[in-house]
């Protein structure tokens, strides 16, 4: 079942035969289009620089869209998944929970690509047909990667006491997920420090140690390490699964085995989520023309827009921000004093730069949205809003009168988004919707854990974030069909739906075994220590691993490239293997370092802290 | 030699930017209404229906105080209070 939208859109372009490094943004691409509703054509790409579509509305509209390596187009230095992963500082990222620098195993980069390319087609039609003068849309892969990794980026560049958290320099080998005796690989999440007391006392945790292992818990989010003492590990390791969770339902804690994809898609929703994509949309004709918002603001398509967010922490956040970045204003309402995170170190310019990193282009309004006066407030600024975004419970937003209802019922052309953690409504489970519970429920986290030699899933918010790109498309879909066939709007994602999405071919191997899609499979995909720094290298292809050997001066292939390498430093080895063409970068494990990577640099500008500028430009 | 209370940047404002303020009390609740008392409108920061906001947390030395005795938790001369904003979820 798709979503019955934007069906009077059409994408053509060279998802038939990209080049390698652009197959799996392609496929995703092909998919999320399909799932919007848009008429696909495949072509063949005419110039393997680059991946190019375009998009065309019934309103008359074409838009130009392309995906490159790197925000230079022309720059044609070979990337892959792992490549880009390395380069961008991912690795660096998901390695400080293990010690070790190493990519996540999934199309994390190319699925973020695929979405961010849409998103930036959809919205320029947008600006179109709103009298902006855009022909042309442009998204970089390296700019994708680089926002997945922007809160972190901000910590470790803030200019008080940034964090500087490298991998190999990081020693605790014992993090989540738990093992119980019975051998059962588990999440655990409970966002309350009371839960988290009573469910480890019980388990012979005493009140001291408890502190300290939520104190280390609590750095899961803001810096993906999970520091906890090794009691926390043996507590649960000497006990059945059954009896653990019997003692988080008592206790209300969360806990998830981490489940592999075949299970997830047996799961009742899990065929819709992958049949629909990763937003469910509601929609109904508007009595009333919508009037048309001219763009002005430095030209950017969603310029005259506005949206009102009420989110906390980070997928719905994200999505403002994006939205922002595409030249809505967005209005942020946060509980009076502000919001605690705004404080959460380290700090930039007297604010956190991480909160930053995600809010820095908002209006703030301080509103307690629980008070009738608040409530008041919220009417008022939803009356000439065009969307609404929150990311609150499920069923919070009718409980408090704020609802679809309720807000539409004031401005029947506002599109009412929300930002949730499950696709369903929460009946067949209490688990919370948080990133690490989703990615072990979705089966992400066994896919990562199957890739990356882990027992699960990564503390990097790997679904957070694509959570909130997958929010912000599914909004500029909805603002587009709005203008184009006057409809009212709502929208729902969420974390598990972005898993989805990130596992979708895969689950489209589960679903139609016969499919004929080609895979992406490499030769050569690994990390490699060298005399000085560590190198990425993937080759894809038997011509790639010909060149490698012969760049090495070894045409007998069975030495151990592993020891071959540690003749030079990375820096050396990069040189010498992209003059010929090889998909090589040096690992960042230092993100400060990202700086001084010349590809990257037009990327990212500094002021207290390193910021990611917009993934988008357009003509 | 009195309690030394970390201030987080966020409330530098109420402490005319002064990063660390020294006090004397006998719990954390007594430090909490000394600092109100010589900096207004910090407390309302810190607590929310006699209870500590969820998103602080408050350690005496290296300990969350949630995981002692709450506001009633001891502090002694030397004791270091700090106050912090965390992160739970995404």
């Amino acid at each position: 079942m798709m979503n019955p939208f934007l069906t009077n859109c059409t994408l053509t372009g060279g998802l038939a035969n990209p080049a390698p490094d652009f197959l799996a943004v392609a496929q995703s691409l092909g998919y999320q289009a399909r799932s919007l509703g848009f008429a696909v054509h495949s072509q063949a790409q005419p110039m393997q620089a680059d991946l190019s579509f375009h998009i065309q509305s019934q309103g008359g509209t074409s838009v130009q869209c392309t995906v490159s390596r790197w925000h230079d187009v022309h720059d044609q230095t070979p990337v892959t998944e792992s490549i880009l992963q390395a380069a961008c500082g991912l690795m660096s990222v998901h390695g400080r929970a293990t010690g070790r620098a190493q990519a996540l195993g999934l199309n994390y980069v190319s699925t973020l690509s695929a979405a961010l390319a849409l998103q930036g087609g959809i919205a320029a039609t947008l600006g179109q047909l709103r009298g902006l003068p855009m022909m042309h849309s442009h998204v970089a892969m390296s700019a994708a990667a680089l926002l997945s990794v922007g809160q972190y980026i901000a910590g470790a560049t803030a200019e008080e006491l940034p964090e500087k958290l490298i991998p190999a320099q990081i020693i605790h080998p014992d993090c989540p997920p738990f093992v119980s005796a019975d051998g059962v690989v588990f999440e655990l999440e409970t966002l309350d420090a009371k839960p988290w007391l009573a469910f480890w006392t019980e388990l012979g945790i005493d009140k001291p140690l408890a502190g300290k292992g939520w104190t280390a818990f609590l750095l899961r989010y803001a810096k993906a390490i999970a520091p906890l003492p090794n009691e926390f590990i043996n507590a649960v390791a000497s006990v059945p699964y059954g009896y653990i969770n019997e003692l988080a339902q008592r206790y209300n804690v969360s806990v998830c085995p981490v489940r592999t994809l075949q299970e997830r898609a047996t799961d009742a929703d899990c065929q819709r989520v992958f049949s629909q994509g990763p937003w469910a949309f509601s929609r109904e004709d508007l009595t009333t023309a919508l009037p048309l918002r001219t763009g002005s603001r430095d030209n950017l398509p969603l310029s005259g827009l506005t949206v009102i967010e009420s989110c906390r922490r980070i997928q719905g956040p994200l999505a403002g921000h994006l939205l922002a970045l595409l030249g809505a204003e967005v209005i942020r309402i946060e509980p009076v004093g502000g919001d605690p995170l705004r404080g959460m170190p380290p700090m930039a310019d007297g604010v956190s730069a991480r909160f930053d990193a995600l809010n820095r282009h908002k209006t703030i309004r301080e509103i307690d949205i629980k008070s009738s006066a608040g409530k008041a407030e919220i009417v008022e600024l939803v009356r000439d809003a065009d969307v609404f975004l929150h990311n609150w419970a499920e069923g919070k937003g009718e409980e408090m009168q704020l609802g679809a209802s309720d807000l539409q019922a004031i401005n029947p052309s506002l599109i009412y988004a929300h930002a949730a953690g499950w696709a369903t409504d929460n009946t067949e489970h209490t688990l919370l919707g948080t990133d690490f519970i989703t990615q072990a429920y979705s089966g992400v986290a066994q896919q990562i854990a199957q890739q990356s030699g882990k027992l699960g899933g990564s503390l990097f918010t790997v679904l957070d974030v694509l959570g909130g790109v997958v929010a912000a498309q599914g909004i500029t879909a909805a603002l587009l069909e709005r203008q184009l066939n006057n409809k009212r709007i709502q929208v729902k994602s969420s974390l598990i739906s972005a898993a989805t999405l990130l596992c979708a071919e895969p689950l489209q191997r589960i679903y139609s075994p016969d499919t004929n899609e080609p895979t992406q499979t490499s030769l050569i995909n690994s990390v490699y220590a060298t005399q000085q720094g560590l190198i990425a290298i993937e080759c894809v292809d038997e011509a790639s691993v010909t060149r490698l050997f012969a760049a090495l001066d070894k045409s007998d292939q069975s030495q151990q490239l592993a020891k071959l390498l540690l003749s030079k430093t990375a820096a050396q080895w990069l040189t010498i293997f992209q003059a010929v063409n090889i998909p090589v970068a040096v690992v960042v494990e230092d993100l400060t370092d990202l700086l001084n990577n010349p590809l990257l640099q037009p990327c990212l500008t500094t002021s207290s802290y390193t910021q990611v500028i917009s993934p988008w430009s357009f003509s | 030699m009195a309690i030394t209370v970390n201030i987080p940047t966020i409330l530098r404002p109420l402490t005319d930017n002064q990063r660390r303020v020294e006090l004397s009390g006998a719990t954390v609740q007594d430090i909490i209404e000394n600092l109100e008392q010589q900096h207004t409108g910090i407390k309302e920061k810190l607590l929310a229906d006699g209870q500590v906001h969820q998103f602080i947390n408050i350690y005496v030395n290296d300990d969350d105080i949630r995981f002692s005795d709450g506001l009633a938790t001891a502090v002694k001369e030397g004791d270091s209070v700090t106050i912090l904003p965390s992160v739970a979820g995404g």
